[in-house]
């Protein structure tokens, strides 16, 4: 072959490398029986199914790392040409080799005895429906083709590599929220529009695909550059303006939030119930393990504590003679107090613990927390294995309208006080703020007397729409204390306690009450999530609270962004949202069985391509990337460096 | 009287002996240097005075009570603050918030005045701020400004050593503990933080002891200098009087040959 002289050589061992890890990680989603459940939906209608977008899309991110270089300060661009395609293509050839081998291997045997999910349905789908030697061939030149593809990106300059990028992730979105799409178009009234995007098998139609990546690739070189540009202007916005943008957003997506469970159906109701159920104890862990540095892997004790307590003094058929039958909202009480003393009475013993120990001794204590509920010793009190019913006699009654307009009064006054002050201190900016408070409140109050259908608002459990609106602002809740606390006396304690104890402690701040304090604060949180997830699911066992729990808690964390609030809420859409919560069904039903596996992997991506998570907070990607900011400093690129 | 009085102090590691009945005192308004070479246990005099570490024997009276046994946070809000010989800041909260955070001592507002931002909460707030810009203030034009907002660790060697003299000074002490603050600063970093320690002194009546290598630095500061060996005082008096001791040289140098 005659190879350009301006073209470097293929790298042939690291395609072949490449290739093989790519075959067996195909193998690998093939008999674990992905493909098979995931052909029954269609991303891309008729081209392409869920199933082999399983598998497709290995050869492409395979092919397109095989000639993959760095960009590095001060070394020339990485030259392109057909190297790129040559490589893809050969890692594509290696992996698809090795499908095409697994094909004729379950084609010729039987090894349903070892690998459960490999049946004869799957045999049908990766060899295209042919004879298996046919189907070992096409794998084979679907893979190089597939490969070259993905090694061809590189031959795209950076501006259309990423409108391609974009535009299929967009199909790949709208594909995924079929259902909220769906349901949004039947609630405004818009109901052919759903049969226009949307085929029978809940994928995009071709025709909407091409629309839709059109207009993806156009919004992108049209705008090119414009988003960041925005994104700098932003940040270079001062600190102040910046929270009360950020205010605003909060309070706007709250209030959409509280409108938009009418125009989703009942399951994604009860999705959004559980995605704010996680948030809510994202928020928690994210105090205790953000914002002061505790790796507590036992978080779910807490959510246990929260849910047997409202359980106990809810239920008129609690397991003792203890039965006061209150309502929720009567409980609640109950719940914070027991939880506070939960938190005291796994934080004291945890105290001088750091990393590694207080994460094994935590993890202890969220097992200890199950068996507690489940003992024979107090089946008295908790009903063990056999757990408590009827909690919350399936009814939450709240007087919305009342709250609101009380919450209305109350902000409309701070709001006052604050004027008051500023004008006295000529504040101009937070008399400004202030404004806000007093037309926040003033709104609140004006729609709570308003609709006095909300005045009587009664909550049932299985009313997913009431419950999703209840969780809301218990989560909005959580969101305000974690943001007043973050830029407060305490929240620098807690900082400073991460960043270094020894010093803390030497620096005056007493770190056993500060360490209880967020030990307290987040089984608060905690607790009150798992007070409304006994009354919204009406029955409780030991076995919703065990460890998985905790572990989820603290992935929907990470993966969204340690200590950011944001980054919660982005990781429990993401997480709970569309994969779903550890029993609980997520938008895309499919992904049922492999949540745990895509978690695992979404994890360990996250740990090493993007460990300050989805939506960081500044301070974290500083502290991650610091080096990185240091020798920008150092080349001259970033800020003035040295005095 | 003088305001800490340290009788007696031995701390053990093992079989190290790290401290050997150190005496000391230092009287209110005193800068007294602590020299000795590596391994004196100089670090660990400071490690117990601050109570990282228990001490195993001794007393350490401070402004006429005792505080061996004490929790370091405890031992600072009776006075005592202290700067790390390998400069330890808070590396990722911002300048201002490094001085902040070391007045929590002095301030009180919780949980609920925090979440409804009390008038009380805010002028709290607005004191922390402004206590921690006056006391930075006290380096010059070594630490303004725009640099205030920007993580502790985009900071140059010296001006880290700066931001951590500032940190112990706002927690309010009366006794500053200054752990090598001169090492790895050029001459004119060194000559001018000289004058700094004087002036911390003479402006702003901090009582301060200081473990130093630098010797120019300890003929400045020091009204008067301990040498520490193994663990034991050797030496004590005026820089001249200790710079001409024997025992201090034979410590630093080794015995001369002759002696033999």
């Amino acid at each position: 072959m005659i190879e350009p002289i301006t073209s470097p050589r293929v790298d042939l061992t690291k395609a072949v490398r490449l290739g093989a890890i790519a075959g067996v990680t195909a193998i690998f989603i093939a008999s674990i029986g992905m493909v098979e459940v995931f052909d029954t939906r269609s991303v891309i209608d008729p081209i392409l199914s869920l199933g082999y977008l399983s598998l497709a899309w290995i050869p492409i991110l395979f092919g397109y790392r095989v000639t993959f270089q760095p960009v590095l300060e001060g070394m020339e661009a990485p030259r392109k040409g057909p190297h790129n395609l040559i490589g893809g293509a050969a890692a594509g050839i290696v992996g698809g080799a090795m499908m095409g081998a697994f094909l004729l291997l379950i084609d010729a045997f039987d090894v349903r005895g070892i690998l459960l999910n490999v049946t004869p349905d799957l045999v049908e789908i990766i060899g295209f429906e042919q004879s298996a030697i046919v189907g070992a061939t096409i794998l084979v030149a679907l893979g190089g083709v597939l490969g070259a593809a993905g090694g061809g990106f590189h031959l795209l300059s950076d501006l259309w590599r990423r409108s391609v990028t974009s535009a299929f992730v967009w199909i790949l979105i709208i594909g995924f929220v079929e259902l909220v799409l769906g349901n949004v178009f039947k609630g405004v009234g818009l109901r052919f529009l759903d049969d226009v995007v949307f085929s029978d098998n809940r994928g995009v139609t071709a025709g909407a695909a091409a629309v839709i990546a059109v207009s993806v690739i156009v919004l992108h070189v049209r705008f090119a550059g414009k988003a960041s540009a925005a994104r700098q202007r932003y940040l270079a916005l001062p600190e102040a303006k910046r929270r009360s943008t950020g205010f605003i957003v909060a309070t706007s997506m709250m209030a959409v939030g509280l409108v938009i469970p009418s125009v989703f159906g009942p399951f994604l109701n009860e999705v959004l119930a559980t995605v704010g159920l996680f948030m809510l104890m994202g928020l928690g862990l994210n105090i205790v393990v953000g914002y002061a540095g505790l790796l507590d892997l036992g978080y779910v004790a807490f959510f246990a504590v929260g849910a047997y307590t409202a359980a106990v003094f809810t239920s008129p058929l609690t397991p003792g003679d203890f039965s006061p039958e209150l309502a929720f909202f009567s409980a609640l009480p109950f719940v914070i107090i027991m939880a506070a003393i939960a938190g005291i009475i796994v934080g004291t013993p945890v105290i001088r613990m750091r990393g590694d120990y207080l994460a094994i001794v935590t993890l202890a204590f969220g097992e200890i927390a199950r068996l507690v509920f489940q003992a024979d010793w107090l089946k008295g009190t908790f009903g063990g294995a056999q757990g408590i019913l009827r909690i919350g006699e399936g009814q939450i009654v709240t007087l919305f309208g009342y709250v609101l307009v009380a919450v209305g009064v109350v902000v409309s006054l701070i709001g006052f006080l604050r004027w008051r002050f500023a004008r006295a201190d000529q504040d101009d900016s937070s008399a400004k703020v202030a404004g806000v408070w007093i037309g926040f409140g003033t709104v609140a109050t004006v729609v709570g007397l308003l609709f006095p259908g909300f005045a009587s608002w009664t909550v049932t459990g299985i009313d997913s729409e009431a419950v999703f609106r209840l969780v809301l602002i218990f989560v909005a809740l959580a969101a305000f204390v974690s943001w007043r606390l973050q830029d407060s006396r305490i929240g620098r304690a807690w900082m400073a306690m991460r960043e270094d104890e020894q010093v803390a402690e030497t620096m005056g701040i007493n770190v056993v009450t500060s360490k209880l304090l967020a030990f307290v604060i987040g089984a608060i949180l905690a607790a009150v999530g798992g007070a409304l997830f006994a009354v919204k699911i009406g029955t409780i066992f030991p076995s919703s609270f065990k460890i998985v729990q905790s572990i989820i808690i603290l992935v929907v964390v990470i993966v969204g962004g340690i200590g950011s609030l944001r980054g919660v809420a982005v990781g429990a859409l993401v997480l709970i949202g569309v994969l779903g919560g550890p029993t609980q069904p997520g938008m895309l039903r499919e992904f049922q069985e492999f949540k745990l596996l895509i978690y695992g992997v979404l994890l360990v991506y996250m740990m090493l391509q993007r460990p300050e998570g989805l939506a960081p907070s500044a301070r974290r990607t500083r502290e991650l990337h610091g080096d990185e900011l240091k020798q920008d400093v150092w080349l001259g690129k970033g800020e003035e460096g040295e005095a | 009287m003088a305001l800490l009085e340290i009788k007696g102090l031995k701390k053990q590691f093992g079989g190290l002996l790290a401290l050997g009945g150190v005496d000391f005192h230092i009287a209110e308004g005193e800068i007294v240097s602590v020299i000795g070479p590596n391994g004196a246990g100089k670090t660990t005099f400071f490690n117990v005075i601050s109570g990282m570490f228990a001490p195993d024997e001794g007393e350490i009276i401070f402004d006429g009570r005792d505080v061996s046994g004490l929790t370091p946070d405890q031992i600072n809000r009776r006075g005592i603050s202290r700067t790390f010989q390998n400069v330890r800041l808070f590396q990722n909260m911002t300048i201002l918030e490094n001085v902040m955070v070391a007045q929590h001592s002095h301030t009180h507002k919780g949980v609920f005045p925090a979440l409804f931002q009390t008038p009380g909460f805010r002028k709290e707030e607005r004191e922390i701020r402004e206590r921690a810009r006056e006391v930075l203030g006290f380096f010059g034009t070594r630490l303004v400004g725009y640099r205030f907002d920007q993580p502790a660790f985009t900071l140059s060697y010296a001006n880290r050593r700066r931001l951590e003299i500032a940190r112990a000074m706002a927690t309010q002490p009366r006794l500053l503990l200054l752990d090598e603050p001169t090492a790895g600063m050029n001459p004119s970093e060194t000559a001018e933080l000289t004058g700094l320690i004087t002036k911390l002194r003479d402006e702003r009546g901090f009582t301060i002891v200081v473990i130093e290598h630098e010797m120019k630095v300890v003929r400045d500061v020091s009204d008067r200098v301990v040498v520490l060996d193994h663990g034991v005082q050797i030496a004590e008096g005026t820089y001249d009087q200790v710079s001409t001791n024997e025992d201090v040289i034979e410590a630093y140098l080794g015995r001369p040959a002759e002696a033999h």
